[in-house]
């Protein structure tokens, strides 16, 4: 690469328009954040529930009650604090938990409730919002990693493309999405979800002999270019374009190598899409990559239980409780969990009451998400409904109050703000931050 | 006093059936004197450049090679790469304005409106990953190639943007993405067609700034009696029909000041021009005299071209904010007041001067910065300019407009649209990076099973140096240079007899992933 001064000198230039002013704004949360925990950055995991989980028969169960439903009620570590009977493995990790109860949203639309809860706005408006993964994986960013900032596992098929996108922030900030590789493994088979990075791997009939000659002339070409051709544009194609090659190189690319674990433990996780992408998101924030989202329910929105809602429930909890609780119990082993923190949502939550097909409908007035882990004041629910769920009657919590809750537990300030197109400053969340929930 | 620049919106109709009626004047006198009227315009334009580089004892870069100006040409005036047929006749040719010749043909072809549409739907519309949204935006971009290949009037575009009532006449599809919001139509607006970014006044007063929040919400009062028509003719999803109604105020938020519309830094007189709010606006704006519109396009023009405006950025040009050949902004303006708002002659104008042709290279460590317009700025090709580029590489397709409704461009576009309006950032990530070098265009275009070019090239009356001459003028529009040329020979001597052609494929993945072919310069 032509490092000669001038050219330097353009392409800290065009690198510092890039991130333009935004940068003075974040830059003194950066150092606080650093300051209260000097020696790694934070992380943050969504396990997103596409479809819509029903906080009834989840974490807000209502026993006794005619809405309450066929589950049982379990104790958890947590005196007083109860969750499904399907939760045997989170029960007993409760007081790192803190349980939102009093969520209360205005989507009931797959699609807008996907981008609501993503952006904490509500879709149409002129502006694309970026997800809060490309604002904190933004906010919270390591420039020197080979690994992307942002990686979404098995993102929804029906996902609306502007919730995980990174809106005005553009594409530099976008997810890394990691997906499945050949036919996912049927029902009752032995065999394990295989996951890898969309276009990670090389084209069919590339070898790595191949791909090391391509790259040996790629370097000359790009060196040559440069020096004649010094710009930011130049220097930012060429960097950008190293470091996905570099992405590329086995050490990288075996964050994402689930080969590299045991049978034992990744049987632990779960076999499927989410527990193995479980076992990915551990492994990514391992190696300090700060957002992480990792989707159950994928391509058939699987909470979206109109009909059939109780078996449809038990089988995904079971396959949430065993991913999930087993992310915590490692990330704990390692002395990560202090500094990751977790949050379990969906679109909306499901009506209280049971529909004629046994199922449950879309209902965002008074709902559940769960914060977990690194900054979070667990063994606790925040916010109440009423006895057969239908209202919020205490502690009634917006979108925009729940992410910037979760800014706060990660150390990013939710009034960082970042800028549109036209110079407008965005904060990340216009919302009130929850200190009760807060570590 | 407002001079008006052609006849007022409600005789658009009737002027347009009368132009329409006109026999056509092309002869060849007034071509001629049309040319000589554009070459003096180019001229000037090259001496008010040189007099500043002269000021700052700044050296212009040498002029660019044939091969550098014709793929640059290709890319700002018609999106697209020219073939290696088209490079070759353009480098064999002898003409001493082949340069001109090159422009001219150029900004006839039908993939000029194609491109510009591309260009200005970009700059209308906030950038989108989101394939819904991105199909959506195809009614306004068709409506913006109808206006650019009839070289419609710059003006009566801007007063027929303003305007639209129809969902299904484009601007629709505008007015739908802004919500009918008065206040983000005025910041959109002026911030387009004005250059003025007002809507920092649309909270507070500004102290250093002359726009104040009456300002704003004056210009978002021509916007405040728009409504959706109740027998809601919804076309297509995100567009909708136009009502201007004749009541509706805007107040300035938490107070109940009503604001009556005002023109921004003018005392014309709103109630004196006829017909609804938004004709009111768009006289105003399209009058000949209006200080900020016809210098909004003729900057943007410059900016198109030359990768940043003669105010920068181009499209903010706030009475803080001063241009940089204050001279050539008004000359120019005036030029194209003159040449009755022709967008096309501006393009082409500016496309055939010496400062356009001025090589990209650097020429020493002491370089002029880049306001001095001393050598050519290195743009990223847009998401579109890309895909495109990778299927001509790869003699995959060549009819760029059957490539518009290709669902795997579309989704190639939605991955890689940018949020920046300033191409001379190349702003995309990692993911992207990964998805270009190991995903389809690029696999198909340099996979012998699937390339076009690698197969004609497979032929074996071909030496290696004439293969890699083809693969070069392809991608780069030139021929090796001699170090080059050696170092692919060489690497094609060490492939096994059999993989030829897949050592060719190396060899154009390797140029098609390289800064060069990525950007325009």
């Amino acid at each position: 690469m032509n490092t000669t001064p001038h050219s330097r000198r353009r392409f800290l230039q065009a690198t510092a328009g890039l991130v333009g002013a935004a940068s003075c704004s974040w830059l003194p949360q950066l150092a606080a954040a650093a300051g209260a925990d000097p020696n790694r950055k934070r992380s943050c995991i969504v396990l997103w529930m596409a479809g819509g989980p029903t906080q009834t028969d989840t974490f807000d169960m209502k026993p006794g009650h005619a809405n309450g439903g066929e589950f049982k009620e379990t104790e958890t570590n947590v005196p007083g604090l109860r969750f499904s009977e399907h939760f045997a493995g989170l029960a007993q990790q409760a007081d790192k938990l803190a349980i939102m109860r009093g969520m209360s949203t205005r989507e009931g639309d797959h699609l807008r409730g996907t981008y609501l809860m993503h952006t904490g706005q509500r879709p149409g408006g002129p502006l694309n919002y970026p997800s809060i993964g490309a604002s904190l994986s933004k906010a919270l960013e390591h420039n020197q990693s080979t690994l992307p900032n942002y990686v979404a596992v098995n993102p929804s098929g029906l996902l609306n493309g502007s919730a995980l996108s990174p809106g005005f922030l553009g594409p530099r900030y976008a997810a890394a999405t990691v997906g499945t590789r050949g036919a996912p493994p049927a029902e009752g088979s032995d065999a394990m979800a295989d996951l890898g990075v969309d276009f990670l791997s090389l084209p069919p009939g590339i070898d790595t002999r191949r791909q090391d000659a391509r790259l040996a002339l790629w370097k000359d070409q790009q060196d040559q270019f440069l020096a004649r051709h010094p710009s930011g544009a130049a220097e930012a194609q060429a960097t950008i374009f190293q470091s996905a090659v570099k992405m590329m190189h086995p050490e990288a690319a075996s964050a994402f190598d689930l080969s590299q674990e045991s049978t034992e433990v990744r049987e632990t996780y779960g076999r499927g899409t989410f527990g193995q992408g479980c076992l990915i998101a551990r492994r990514l924030v391992e190696r300090d990559v700060p957002f992480v989202e990792v989707t159950l329910g994928g391509g058939g929105l699987g909470w979206d239980t109109h009909q059939g809602n109780f078996p449809a429930v038990e089988r995904l909890s079971k396959e949430l409780d065993q991913g999930w609780s087993t992310l915590m119990r490692e990330l704990s082993e390692r002395g990560l969990l202090e500094s990751t923190t977790i949050l379990w949502m969906g679109e909306f939550g499901r009506t209280p009451n049971i529909n004629n097909t046994a199922g449950r409908d879309h209902f965002p007035d008074a709902w559940t998400c769960v914060l977990a882990g690194g900054g979070i004041a667990g063994g606790q629910a925040y916010g109440q409904t009423d006895e057969a769920g239908s209202e919020v009657t205490e502690g009634k919590t917006e979108v925009q109050d729940l992410l910037a809750t979760l800014c706060r537990a990660v150390g990013v300030d939710p009034a960082t703000e970042h800028f549109s197109p036209q110079a407008r400053p965005i904060k990340i969340s216009e919302g009130h931050s929850i200190d009760q929930v807060l570590a | 006093m407002l001079r008006i620049a052609h006849v007022p919106v409600s005789c658009a109709v009737l002027l347009l059936a009368w132009t329409m009626a006109l026999p056509a004047q092309d002869t060849s006198t007034d071509v001629s004197s049309e040319t000589a009227k554009m070459q003096a315009m180019a001229a000037r334009i090259d001496e008010l450049v040189q007099t500043r580089l002269d000021r700052e004892k700044a050296t212009a870069a040498p002029l660019a090679t044939d091969g550098e100006f014709i793929r640059r040409a290709y890319l700002d005036l018609v999106g697209n790469l020219p073939t290696v047929a088209q490079t070759r006749a353009y480098l064999d040719s002898d003409a001493p304005d082949k340069r001109q010749q090159l422009i001219a043909q150029l900004i006839k072809s039908p993939a000029y409106p194609t491109h510009l549409a591309n260009t200005w739907r970009a700059l209308v519309l906030e950038p989108s990953d989101d394939p819904q949204r991105l199909q959506n935006e195809q009614g306004l971009q068709l409506w913006l190639r109808g206006k650019f290949s009839q070289n419609v009037r710059y003006d009566r575009l801007v007063e027929e943007f303003l305007t639209a009532t129809q969902g299904s006449d484009g601007p629709g599809y505008f007015y739908a993405s802004q919500d009918l919001k008065p206040e983000l139509l005025a910041s959109e607006t002026s911030r387009i067609f004005l250059g003025l970014q007002l809507e920092c006044a649309q909270c507070h007063d500004h102290p250093f700034d002359r726009w104040k929040q009456q300002d704003f919400w004056g210009l978002a009062a021509f916007f405040a009696q728009l409504e959706r028509p109740g027998n809601d003719n919804v076309i297509g999803l995100g567009r909708f029909d136009i009502v201007d109604r004749d009541m509706g105020e805007v107040t300035i938020p938490e107070t109940d000041q009503v604001v009556p519309p005002a023109f921004p830094g003018s005392k014309a007189d709103y109630a004196s021009l006829g017909g609804t709010r938004r004709q009111q606006l768009a006289i105003w704006m399209v009058s000949r005299d209006n200080p900020y519109m016809p210098r909004r396009a003729v900057n943007w023009a410059w900016a198109h071209m030359m990768g940043r405006g003669i105010v920068h950025p181009a499209d903010d040009m706030s009475p803080q904010n001063l241009p940089s050949h204050p001279e050539l902004l008004d000359e120019l303006t005036d030029y194209f007041i003159r040449s009755g708002f022709d967008l096309q002659l501006l393009l082409q104008t500016i496309a055939i001067t010496d400062t356009y042709a001025r090589s990209s290279e650097a020429v020493s460590d002491s370089e002029a910065p880049p306001e001095l317009f001393a050598r050519m700025a290195v743009k990223s090709l847009t998401p579109e300019q890309l895909y495109d580029a990778f299927l001509k590489v790869g003699l995959l397709k060549t009819d760029v407009t059957m490539m518009q409704q290709d669902g795997q461009r579309i989704q190639f576009v939605a991955r890689l649209r940018t949020a920046s309006k300033d191409r001379t950032f190349f702003d995309t990530g990692m993911p992207q990076a990964l998805a270009v070098m190991n995903g389809p265009p690029v696999s198909t275009a340099t996979s012998p099973e699937t390339s076009g070019l690698l197969k004609a090239l497979s032929a074996p009356f071909l030496t290696d140096e004439q293969r890699l001459n083809v693969l070069f003028l392809a991608a780069y529009s030139r021929p090796p240079y001699p170090d080059e040329l050696k170092r692919y020979q060489e690497f094609l001597q060490t492939a096994e007899p059999g993989q030829q052609s897949a050592a060719l494929g190396d060899v154009l993945w390797v140029l098609a992933n390289s800064a060069e072919f990525m950007l325009n310069h």
